[in-house]
C-alpha cells in the first residue's frame, strides 16, 4: 500500500482508482506519515529542498485544524467505517474525495511557493500584474501633490479606513 | 438689368455682413465663456460663503461642509467630511490658509495632525491663470440650469485630444462661484462629480469657525509626509502628452517603503498626472500593466531595475505614453 501511495505522489498512479490511499493517508497514523514523507523525499529530489520537516507537519497540522466545509465529509466518517464491507459506495464517492485530495495538494503546492519565494529574494522577481493590488500610497502622493483636487482628503479618508 | 446687378451686389454685401456677424457672435461667446470661467475661477478664492458640497467618484460618495472667508486677501477655508463612515460623530476636519492645508483626523484612539502642501480644492477647482487650459481645451456653452437653488451657468470644456478628460462646468449666475464639476469621457459619460446641495452667502467676518474642535480627552499626534524638493534629476520623460509640463519634482518617504521614491507632477492646467520611481529592492514584486479606480488611471512599469508608476485622473492613453517615454539619464541630465 505504501508503494500505491508513493507511486500516487509521484503520478504514476490510476487516480481514479486511488480513493482507498486517500482514505488512508486522511485517517492518520503511518500512512499519514507516510504521505508528509514522501512529499518531502519528492521534494528533496526534485531539487525543492528548502522545506523542513516541521514545515510539512505545520502544514498538515493546520489542514487538520482547518474546519472541512466539503459536503462529503461526513459520509466520509462512514466510508471509513463502512470501507471493506461497502466498496461502491466509496466509488461513488470517489470523484468528490479526490477533490479533497487536490485541494490537499493544492495547499501544498501554495506552502511550497511561498517557502521558495523567501529563499529567492536575492535575485528580481517576475513582474506581476498591477490589477493584483491596489498601490494605495501612490494613490494618496498623488491626489495629496496634484495641483488641483476634487477632494483628496476626502478619498484618503476611506482609504485610510480600508488601510486599518 | 441694372436693377438687378444692384440687388446682387446687395445680396452679397448682405450676406457678407451676416457671415462676418456670426463669425464675431462666435468669437465672442468663446471669449465670453472664458471670461465666466475666469470670474469662476476668482469667485471661489474672493467670495464668503458656507454650503454643503457632495463629491462622487466610482462607488464613493462623501458630502463635506465648507466654510470659506477671504479677510482683506487673506482666504480661509475649513472643510468638514460629515459622513466617514466608520468615524461617525469624529469629522474630519481639514483646514487651509494662505499655502497649507491642516488635517486633522480621527486615527483609532489617536487624533492626528497632517500638514500638507496647498491645492486647488473645490469649489476653486479652475487656476486663476487660464493660459494652459485655453492651449487645451475649448469652451462650449450650453442652457443654464438650476443648482442648489440657485441659477447656473452651464460651459463645458471640450478637449482638444485624447490625453484628457471633458469637464462640465455650472458657475452660479450671479457671483460666478462653482456649483458644480463633472469629469467626462470620450463618450460623454460621468466620471466624476462634485456638486453643492446647499449655499449661502456670508455676511459676518466672524472668523471664530475657523480652529479645530479639540477634544481633551484625546491624544493628538503629528504626522508629516516628508517631501524634499529636488532640483537634480536624472530622469527624463522624453515625449510628454501635448499640454502637459512638470510642475513639481519631490522625492518621498512614502510609509512602507524602504527606500524614497521620486514623484513627478505633470499638469495641463486642470488635470494632473504623478509618476513614481522607485528602485526594486530585494524581495519586491515588481508590476506591470495597468488598472482604473474611479476615473483614477493606473499604469506600472519597469525601466532598468526602476518600478515606474504614473497615476493620474486621466485617460489611459496619458498614463501608459508617460509610463513608456520614461528614460534614465545618468550624464545628460543637465537641462
Amino acid at each position: 500500500m505504501k508503494d500505491q501511495l508513493s507511486a500516487l505522489i509521484d503520478g504514476e498512479y490510476d487516480i481514479s482508482d486511488s480513493e482507498h490511499l486517500i482514505t488512508s493517508a486522511k485517517s492518520g497514523g503511518e500512512m499519514k506519515n507516510c504521505w508528509a514523507h514522501y512529499h518531502l523525499i519528492g521534494d528533496a529530489m526534485r531539487g525543492d529542498g528548502v522545506m523542513s520537516n516541521d514545515f510539512s507537519r505545520r502544514v498538515m497540522a493546520a489542514l487538520d485544524a482547518e474546519p472541512t466545509v466539503l459536503a462529503p465529509n461526513a459520509t466520509t466518517v462512514s466510508l471509513q467505517a463502512n470501507q471493506q464491507s461497502d466498496y461502491k459506495k466509496i466509488t461513488k464517492q470517489s470523484t468528490k474525495l479526490w477533490s479533497v485530495a487536490a485541494s490537499v495538494a493544492a495547499v501544498m503546492f501554495v506552502g511550497v511557493m511561498m517557502f521558495q519565494q523567501q529563499f529567492s529574494q536575492t535575485e528580481q522577481l517576475a513582474p506581476v500584474e498591477i490589477a493584483q493590488s491596489i498601490p494605495t500610497e501612490y494613490l494618496q502622493a498623488h491626489q495629496a501633490a496634484a495641483p488641483s483636487s476634487a477632494a483628496y482628503y476626502i478619498q484618503n479618508a476611506s482609504y485610510a479606513e480600508s488601510k486599518k | 438689368m441694372l436693377q438687378f446687378k444692384n440687388a446682387l451686389r446687395f445680396c452679397i454685401l448682405g450676406f457678407g455682413v451676416f457671415s462676418l456677424s456670426i463669425f464675431s457672435i462666435s468669437c465672442i461667446a468663446a471669449d465670453d465663456a472664458w471670461l465666466a470661467l475666469q470670474k469662476t475661477a476668482y469667485a471661489a478664492r474672493e467670495l464668503n460663503y458656507q454650503g454643503v458640497f457632495v463629491y462622487q467618484n466610482g462607488k464613493q460618495s462623501r458630502s463635506v461642509q465648507i466654510t470659506h472667508m477671504n479677510n482683506n486677501g487673506q482666504e480661509m477655508t475649513r472643510n468638514l467630511v460629515l459622513d466617514n463612515g466608520a468615524q461617525a460623530g469624529q469629522p474630519r476636519e481639514v483646514y487651509s490658509q494662505g499655502n497649507d492645508i491642516l488635517i486633522v483626523r480621527p486615527k483609532n484612539e489617536k487624533m492626528v495632525i497632517e500638514k500638507r502642501r496647498g491645492q486647488n480644492l473645490f469649489p476653486a477647482m479652475l487656476p486663476t491663470d487660464l493660459q494652459s487650459l485655453k492651449a487645451s481645451y475649448n469652451t462650449r456653452v450650453l442652457a443654464t440650469e438650476m443648482i442648489a437653488g440657485r441659477g447656473a451657468q452651464v460651459i463645458e470644456l471640450i478637449p482638444n485630444d485624447t490625453f484628457r478628460y471633458g469637464y462640465k462646468i455650472w458657475a452660479d449666475a450671479e457671483f460666478g462661484l462653482l456649483l458644480k464639476m463633472t469629469l467626462l469621457d470620450s463618450k460623454k459619460q460621468t466620471l466624476e462629480q462634485i456638486e453643492f446641495t446647499q449655499l449661502s452667502m456670508l455676511n459676518s467676518q466672524d472668523a471664530n469657525w475657523f480652529q479645530p474642535k479639540i477634544d481633551v480627552k484625546k491624544n493628538y499626534v503629528t504626522e508629516d509626509v516628508s517631501a524634499v524638493n529636488h532640483v537634480d534629476t536624472s530622469w527624463i520623460v522624453a515625449e510628454l502628452p501635448t499640454g502637459y509640463v512638470k510642475v513639481d519634482h519631490v522625492t518621498l518617504n512614502l510609509p512602507g517603503k524602504t527606500t524614497p521614491v521620486d514623484q513627478m507632477i505633470f499638469s495641463d492646467g486642470i488635470a494632473s498626472v504623478s509618476l513614481f520611481i522607485e528602485p526594486i529592492t530585494k524581495g519586491m514584486h515588481p508590476k506591470m500593466g495597468h488598472m482604473l479606480i474611479g476615473s483614477t488611471n493606473i499604469c506600472a512599469n519597469v525601466i532598468d531595475s526602476y518600478q515606474i508608476t504614473v497615476v493620474g485622473e486621466v485617460p489611459e492613453a496619458t498614463v501608459m505614453q508617460i509610463a513608456k517615454a520614461v528614460t534614465f539619464k545618468k550624464q545628460t541630465a543637465l537641462k
